[in-house]
């Protein structure tokens, strides 16, 4: 019997002690993401039923009100200004990357290097440093509170620059030789041979730079001035008690729900392309 | 005649090592915004910190007043004080969870995707989420952290809301936000040992510890001393969370240096100030990375 198991675990390259670390492990898997099942209970009570001495997990009731009301603030707003910041920026910061990350390894010109050296450089540069001035810069120029102050300062990240850099460096030259002979020019070089090809880095910072970008708060809460041009997680950072009164009024079931709406979005991109999230991360920052 | 020859000379060269003039342009549309909004306002900002300036009026020349005052504030010692126990408390957890649950999932049990995937889902999502999530479970009276505490006798404990504990309980979140970034280092990193060395250990009747402490970590020094730099650099950086679970509170006991900084610079309009102490953390993070540089170097 025991000989038995220990075939079974061997074939697995496992050891009796397995037995045990499996399950342990496992339970501190699942209570890792309890917050997360709790925040989504919450948002589906009644507000009396939350605020109980006693823990429910499945609530015995339901009701999508807490949902609803949450509406009452101008979520929608929010949420658009959201998807404006978030998708306009990762776009041109992964097309400007890639057209920066392509130079940077397959051409050569006087300064090259010193160009890419600073880029690494600047990661030393918290963006905490250039917020400040970055704010006066923007109300100079009466630019505050706008898209453009959301967008732009957003654009330069240089994991993007980083990420294609080393993609194409490993490149096959002979794809870029057939199409010189036939006379492309750099611009189409790229657009044409390189970047249909760079799908992988393309994903993955992609989905990086997008969950970075959606939860963008210090920028977004030092710029924004008016209620209109506030983003999702900004906005909703007012549900919490210390900042706004909103949980005072609504109680937590409706400030659960506003979470859970503003996690959705990073949860399924992260649930679906998974695999680019952790292949990009470790790639990025390992090999600094 | 020499032009001439010089000029095929050159041709010559340029053969060889054509310049591209196109990677200019093409490196352009990245570095144009690049150095207008993160590089150029670094050096503004060195500049700023040298004047007094209110959002509306011009700003005025004050040498070194500003970092004389921030050397004086007590606010600024609270508040980098703090940043150091955030630090205490975080990093460590960081690293360490974040090398178990790798370790964990790096075994091919079965439903390890599914951990993996749980382990990091929280460094998914918004510092909003975090923190709204866990002011409500560490509420004093109602959240379930103090419930299920209260079983194993502990009486309710005031995580966001006192003095002594403010700090501890914005730890508990950023730990469960922060460590998915460690996790999948780790995980990287302990993917690239080759499986044979392990293998060959474990014929050598190795035990699973003397496996881990003198085949495993020996592999794993360069990326937990990256994990610990990164993640001392991002605590120092910590704001969102503080700003939504305790805004600083109470009497600053959970205040960092960047809270501090956007008090003074959105509150109080004290922009030359503000900028001021933010070069005083920027300086602090660039020594740590320095330092970090040169041990690694000096270890290889």
């Amino acid at each position: 019997m025991t000989d038995w198991l220990d075939q079974k675990l061997e074939a697995r390259g496992l050891e009796r002690a397995d037995l045990f670390i499996w399950p342990f492990g496992m339970a501190v898997a699942v209570l890792w993401a309890l917050p997360f099942v709790w925040m989504v209970s919450t948002s589906f009570k009644f507000p009396g039923d939350v605020m109980t001495k006693d823990i429910e997990w499945l609530p015995h009731r339901i009701t999508l009100d807490n949902y609803i009301k949450v509406f009452n603030y101008p979520v929608i707003r929010w949420g658009f200004n959201s998807v404006v910041q978030a998708t306009v920026s990762t776009f041109l910061c992964v097309l400007f990357g890639a057209m920066a990350g392509y130079a940077l390894a397959r051409m050569r010109f006087p300064g090259r290097d010193t160009l890419f050296y600073i880029f690494l450089a600047s990661l030393m540069i918290p963006t905490e440093v250039s917020v400040i001035p970055l704010l006066l810069g923007f109300v100079e120029v009466g630019w505050a509170s706008s898209y453009q102050a959301l967008i732009l300062p957003s654009i330069g990240n240089v994991f993007s620059v980083y990420i294609f850099r080393q993609f194409f460096m490993s490149f096959p030259k002979e794809l870029e030789e057939a199409a010189k002979m036939d006379g492309a020019g750099p611009f189409n070089l790229f657009f044409r041979i390189a970047l249909p090809l760079a799908r992988a880095p393309a994903i993955a910072a992609s989905v990086i730079i997008f969950t970075l970008n959606w939860n963008n708060f210090l920028w977004p809460l030092l710029v924004t001035f008016d209620e209109s041009m506030k983003t999702l997680p900004v906005g909703i950072a007012a549900f919490t008690p210390v900042v706004g009164t909103q949980t005072q009024i609504e109680g937590y079931s409706v400030a659960m729900a506003a979470v859970t709406i503003l996690s959705i979005p990073s949860l399924l991109l992260f649930c679906f392309l998974q695999r680019y999230f952790i292949q990009g991360l470790s790639q990025g920052s390992l090999k600094q | 005649m020499t032009t001439a020859i010089l000029q095929g000379h050159a041709d010559v060269e340029a053969e060889r090592h054509p310049t591209d003039r196109a990677g200019y342009l093409l490196v352009a549309f990245f570095a144009l915004p690049f150095f207008l909004f993160n590089i150029l306002p670094v050096l503004v900002g060195v500049y700023v910190s040298f004047t007094r300036w209110s959002i509306v009026g011009t700003p005025k020349w004050v040498g070194l007043d500003n970092f004389h005052k921030a050397f004086a504030d007590q606010w600024v010692a609270v508040a980098f004080k703090n940043v150091f126990l955030y630090g205490l408390v975080i990093v460590p957890c960081v690293t360490g969870l974040g090398l178990l649950f790798a370790l964990f999932v790096n075994k091919r049990y079965p439903l390890s995707g599914l951990a993996r995937t749980l382990f990091f889902a929280p460094t998914v999502v918004s510092a909003t989420v975090i923190g709204l999530v866990w002011v409500w479970m560490l509420d004093t009276q109602y959240g379930l952290v103090n419930y299920y505490l209260s079983f194993v006798g502990f009486d309710d404990i005031p995580w966001l809301t006192s003095t002594r504990w403010s700090l501890i309980g914005v730890s508990i979140a950023s730990v469960w936000w922060d460590l998915g970034l460690a996790f999948v280092l780790f995980l990287a990193a302990l993917q690239d040992i080759p499986g044979e060395i392990i293998d060959a250990a474990r014929v050598d009747g190795a035990n699973r510890w003397q496996r881990f402490k003198h085949v495993i970590l020996p592999h794993l020094r360069p990326v937990i001393s990256m994990v610990v730099t990164l993640q001392l650099i991002s605590t120092l950086r910590i704001f969102s969370q503080v700003y939504v679970m305790t805004n600083g509170g109470p009497a600053s006991s959970s205040s960092s240096p960047i809270h501090y900084i956007y008090n003074l610079a959105i509150v109080r309009n004290l922009f030359g100030y503000a900028a001021a102490v933010s070069l005083l953390l920027f300086v602090l993070i660039l020594a740590i990375t320095v330092v970090q540089r040169f041990l690694l170097r000096e270890r290889v």
